[in-house]
């Protein structure tokens, strides 16, 4: 019983002693400061600072255990008062980038390369005084009741962030001093974006500021090292739209960045960096994001593809397709996971599309336009192959055929214009873009042609020639033995 | 009966110029009949091919334009559009290289059969420096048509004419019409090829034909037999001449089917400011000096290993051409192995040289 | 009667040979002068081109209206501005190398591929072209448009 009582007293003292030491790191600072009613000590009290046993002195410096005030905040203990610019980051940083302060004395698994990664950072500019940067470490995560980022009462939670950064990114006056050309709408968009309307109703999954920009590492969206630069973003929305997991319970695909990186638009993005190509924000909006309405889907693949939308918005499936609530260009070629439009998706094939809706008995007209339409097309195809292999067999004799090989763009521009024209789903005009390609096939198939004529031609020639000359010398030596025999007669003779 | 319309136009000139001594002249040549009778051919066919290139060359003069803005386009429609251009250029092209290949042949069979020797001292240097000439002919001609390799190997060569000391600098810049090679390099080559060495070729070989006209055939030193009464002999006219017109329309089938099976490259458009390609060589007839200076160490003893190179083909070429002053044998009539052997060193050093170079 | 009648066979043989050789000769004669004759005369697309071109008339370009020249191997669009000025630039798009054409209603050079768009002095102002096209000398030569490679 006894060595029960005294395990326990020693277990006891065990558990309390840290507590204890926390508090025996004596903070007398705070003690006066609370009495005096000062707000940051009040604060302080919630602060994961004060829970890890760090005290006033961790940032302001100066002695903690010292009772009287010129003790306390002497400068010769180190006091620095209340930090400004570059210090209070300084400050922070002291432990914050520090491995042995971090790791072992407080076993933390934060990070400690906020401050470089800051520095660096657009953020890490300096401001409009010149004398320190633009954001302190307290700028975004307050100074005394600071609290992990997890914690929903941290500014810099996801609930609480668009708050924060529009103190800052919403103040126009403010942020005209240093780039008048950012937008300040950000969080108004953001508001009517999927993203937006659910992080105002509590959801702290969805993509808020940090979510997308980064924290420290924010950089200009024309960074090439920025989250948010056009070919790195799919990779950045797919943090979260790719992740199964994550994304259970909203009820949307996962498959986006998948299919994205697949399509046309993903290979020219990704694979060959062509930034004309559209990233998630070009269809879908940057803050606004949000998938485009069904009738408004043509409008917005036309801000690129200006001919195909105008061709369509006049044509009668834009009529069809609104009364059906089919969403236009997607209906066709897709919306993640367009793959090039090639001749195949035209006609009545299995792999076109048309007759997905054009019956052959049904809507005999459609089908028998779409039919037309595609053998057109494949004509000219032909036309173009044909032209272009005796060009090619013309080169390849070694003839001079540059010119046609000139004239062969024309062909081959009749034939993507005739894949935009499909758009007005209009035979005749279709047909006559085709025919303009066949007329110019026509001709380079002919100066391909007289090309090959003219290299066996040469040949010929040679033939004839070389017959020629065979006959001379022959009759030429016969001509040689006969004087040369007459010569020796007549010596003979003689 | 009437005669002949060919007689009554000899008859008419006769009458004003004379010609009975010049037919009686040309009716007594003979050329010697020996088993080394076959070289004599390799003049008259080295002539011929002069004479396809003078023809060639002024018709190509109708269709080519020079300077850099045009040479290129200018060849490329004359290979493309011109009836017949292209048969005209790659005749020119080809028998370029024949020319130079014939007078090899002509200038070492003349050699070896020791032809040099007195009287014919004169007939050697016309054609020594004929044949450095034909060279010349072969480099700036090659330049021509601007394109791409022909840029890089004039560049080649001509910072190799730089490397000569004291002189070298300036030859080079003579040569450039300038520091690099330009549109100016191109107008100098143009006139040098169809005007300065035309002139002057035409000039030497007036001279040379004269000679040989004048000296006759030389024939090889043997041991004893130069009695003219043994000597077997072939008139010139018309035997000798029906038999060269033989072989001259034997080359010309040749020059036909070169150009016709492996008619001349074009290529691209000399650009200034590209990078050499990879394995720029000069012309064959080049290929041999210009593989020694490859094989050449970079210095020897105080003396930059070009320069070194430069300077033997030099005192070599020099010597080669002065053969007749310091071959004492030969002008004696004696046989010289030395010569012989000099001979085929020469020889079979330019050939396996030209086939190293060309398959390095 | 043998000795004749060889005699005369051998006049013959002469004789068809000589023929033969003359006739021969003729052609030989006919196979060199006719490719040169041919040569001599004048192909039908008379000039070089290349270095410049010409492209028609000033009044067979409208005011405020473009049209597309060959120029070598490459299209060169000719532009005729309202304020009565002649340009030229590279008619093949910085994109992806569709043709370019102009647009009377946009005051525009545009692209159909992709709604690429330059402004009247070349340069990519809207869509994806990365790079404005290059810019090509035009002179008027009496009333003749000559376009030219910028030195």
């Amino acid at each position: 019983m006894d060595i029960m009582r005294v395990t326990l007293v020693l277990f006891l003292l065990w558990a309390v002693l840290p507590i204890a030491s926390a508090q025996s790191r004596v903070n007398q600072c705070l003690t006066c400061h609370e009495a005096l009613d000062d707000k940051p000590s009040g604060l302080f009290k919630h602060d994961v600072h004060f829970e890890k046993g760090v005290t006033c002195a961790g940032c302001h410096g100066g002695d903690p255990s010292a009772e009287e005030m010129d003790q306390g905040m002497a400068s010769e203990k180190g006091f620095i008062g209340v930090p400004k610019g570059d210090d209070i980051s300084k400050a922070c940083a002291r432990c914050h980038s520090n491995a042995s302060i971090m790791v072992k004395e407080y076993n933390s698994v934060l990070p400690r390369n906020q401050s470089e990664i800051l520095a660096t950072s657009v953020h890490g500019k300096l401001s409009t005084t010149g004398k320190e940067h633009i954001a302190q470490c307290t700028t975004c995560h307050n100074a005394h009741g600071i609290v992990s980022a997890k914690n929903p009462a941290s500014p810099v939670h996801p609930l609480n962030v668009t708050k924060t950064c529009s103190k800052c990114h919403a103040d126009a006056a403010f942020m005209r001093a240093y780039n008048p050309a950012l937008p300040v709408d950000q969080l108004e968009k953001y508001r009517t974006s999927v993203h937006g309307v659910k992080n105002n109703h509590g959801d702290a999954k969805v993509a808020a500021c940090a979510s997308c920009h980064g924290s420290h590492d924010i950089r200009s969206a024309s960074d090439v090292k920025s989250k948010v630069y056009a070919s790195n973003l799919p990779t950045t929305c797919g943090t979260c739209h790719a992740n199964r997991n994550y994304m259970k319970g909203y009820k949307i695909p996962t498959d986006q960045v998948r299919k994205f990186s697949s399509s046309v638009h993903g290979k020219a993005l990704l694979e060959k960096h062509d930034l004309g190509a559209p990233a998630c924000n070009d269809c879908h909006g940057n803050h606004g994001a949000a998938p485009p309405d069904i009738e408004s889907v043509s409008k917005v693949c036309g801000t690129c593809h200006a001919l195909n939308a105008s061709l369509f918005a006049s044509s009668p499936h834009k009529a069809a397709f609104d009364s059906r609530r089919l969403p236009e260009c997607e209906t066709c070629h897709g919306y993640h996971e367009i793959v090039a439009g090639t001749d195949d998706l035209l006609g009545v094939s299995p792999n076109a599309v048309c007759s997905r809706c054009h019956n052959e008995n049904r809507n005999p007209k459609g089908y028998a336009a779409a039919r037309n339409m595609r053998q057109l097309i494949d004509s000219l195809e032909s036309f173009e192959i044909n032209a272009d292999s005796l060009v090619a067999n013309a080169e390849q004799k070694g003839m001079e055929v540059s010119e046609a090989r000139f004239k062969l763009r024309d062909t081959r521009q009749a034939r993507l214009q005739s894949r935009t024209m499909v758009h007005a789903f209009d035979e005749q005009k279709f047909r006559e873009v085709i025919s303009k390609g066949v007329e110019v096939a026509s001709l380079v198939t002919a100066e391909g042609q007289s090309a090959i004529d003219e290299y066996y031609f040469r040949r010929w020639g040679l033939g004839i020639a070389t017959l020629i000359i065979t006959i001379v010398a022959g009759s030429l030596y016969l001509t040689i033995r006969r004087i040369e025999k007459a010569q020796s007669a007549k010596e003979e003779t003689h | 009966m009437k005669k002949p319309l060919w007689k009554r136009i000899y008859t008419w000139v006769d009458e004003r110029v004379t010609l009975e001594d010049l037919v009686t002249f040309l009716g007594k040549k003979y050329v010697p009949l020996h088993r080394h009778s076959i070289w004599y051919y390799f003049g008259g066919v080295s002539l011929f091919l002069f004479i396809i290139q003078v023809v060639t060359g002024i018709l190509l003069l109708l269709y080519y334009k020079g300077g850099e803005e045009l040479a290129f386009e200018s060849v490329q429609f004359l290979m493309a559009k011109v009836h017949f251009g292209w048969l005209i250029r790659s005749i020119h092209s080809w028998a370029a290289n024949l020319f130079i290949l014939a007078g090899m042949i002509h200038m070492f069979s003349v050699y070896f059969g020791k032809a040099y020797r007195k009287p014919r001292e004169m007939t050697w240097l016309t054609g020594m420096l004929m044949f450095f000439l034909a060279m010349g002919f072969g480099f700036s001609g090659y330049l021509l048509p601007w394109n791409e390799l022909a840029f890089f190997a004039t560049k080649v060569g001509t910072d190799i004419a730089g490397v000569v000391p004291f002189f070298g600098k300036s030859i080079m810049e003579f040569l450039r019409g300038g520091e690099d090679v330009t549109g100016a390099t191109l107008s100098r080559f143009f006139g040098f090829h169809v005007a300065v060495f035309p002139g002057i070729f035409t000039l030497l070989l007036g001279i040379h034909l004269i000679l040989v006209q004048r000296q006759g055939m030389s024939e090889p030193i043997e041991d004893g037999v130069n009695d003219a009464h043994t000597r077997k002999t072939m008139p010139f006219f018309p035997n000798f001449l029906l038999r060269d017109l033989l072989l001259w329309l034997i080359v010309l089938n040749l020059i036909a089917i070169l150009a016709v099976f492996f008619p001349w490259e074009l290529g691209k458009k000399a650009d200034l400011f590209a990078s050499a390609p990879a394995g720029i060589k000069p012309e064959w007839y080049f290929l041999f000096m210009f593989q020694t200076l490859k094989y050449l160490p970079a210095q020897l003893w105080i003396i930059d290993g070009e320069i070194f190179g430069i300077m033997v083909f030099g005192v070599a070429g020099l010597l080669w051409m002065l053969v007749p002053f310091w071959d004492r044998k030969s002008s004696k009539g004696e046989r010289s192995r030395r010569i012989n052997y000099l001979g085929v060193i020469a020889v079979m050093y330019i050939i396996i040289l030209t086939i190293l170079g060309w398959t390095s | 009667m043998n000795e004749s009648m060889t005699a005369q066979t051998q006049e013959g043989k002469r004789g068809f040979l000589k023929f033969v050789l003359s006739g021969s000769l003729l052609a030989l004669a006919g196979s060199i002068f006719y490719p040169i004759f041919a040569y001599l005369k004048p192909p039908k697309s008379g000039e070089v081109e290349v270095s410049s071109v010409k492209a028609g008339k000033v009044n067979e370009i409208e005011k405020d209206s473009g049209k597309i020249v060959k120029f070598g191997t490459k299209p060169v669009i000719l532009l005729r501005t309202a304020g009565d000025e002649l340009r030229a630039f590279s008619a093949t798009c910085t994109h992806l190398d569709c043709t370019v054409q102009y647009k009377k209603e946009m005051g525009l050079i545009w692209c159909a591929c992709h709604n690429g768009k330059y402004d009247m002095n070349g340069r990519n102002v809207s869509g994806p072209p990365p790079r404005p096209l290059d810019e090509y000398r035009v002179v008027v030569q009496g009333d003749e448009i000559i376009i030219s490679k910028k030195a």
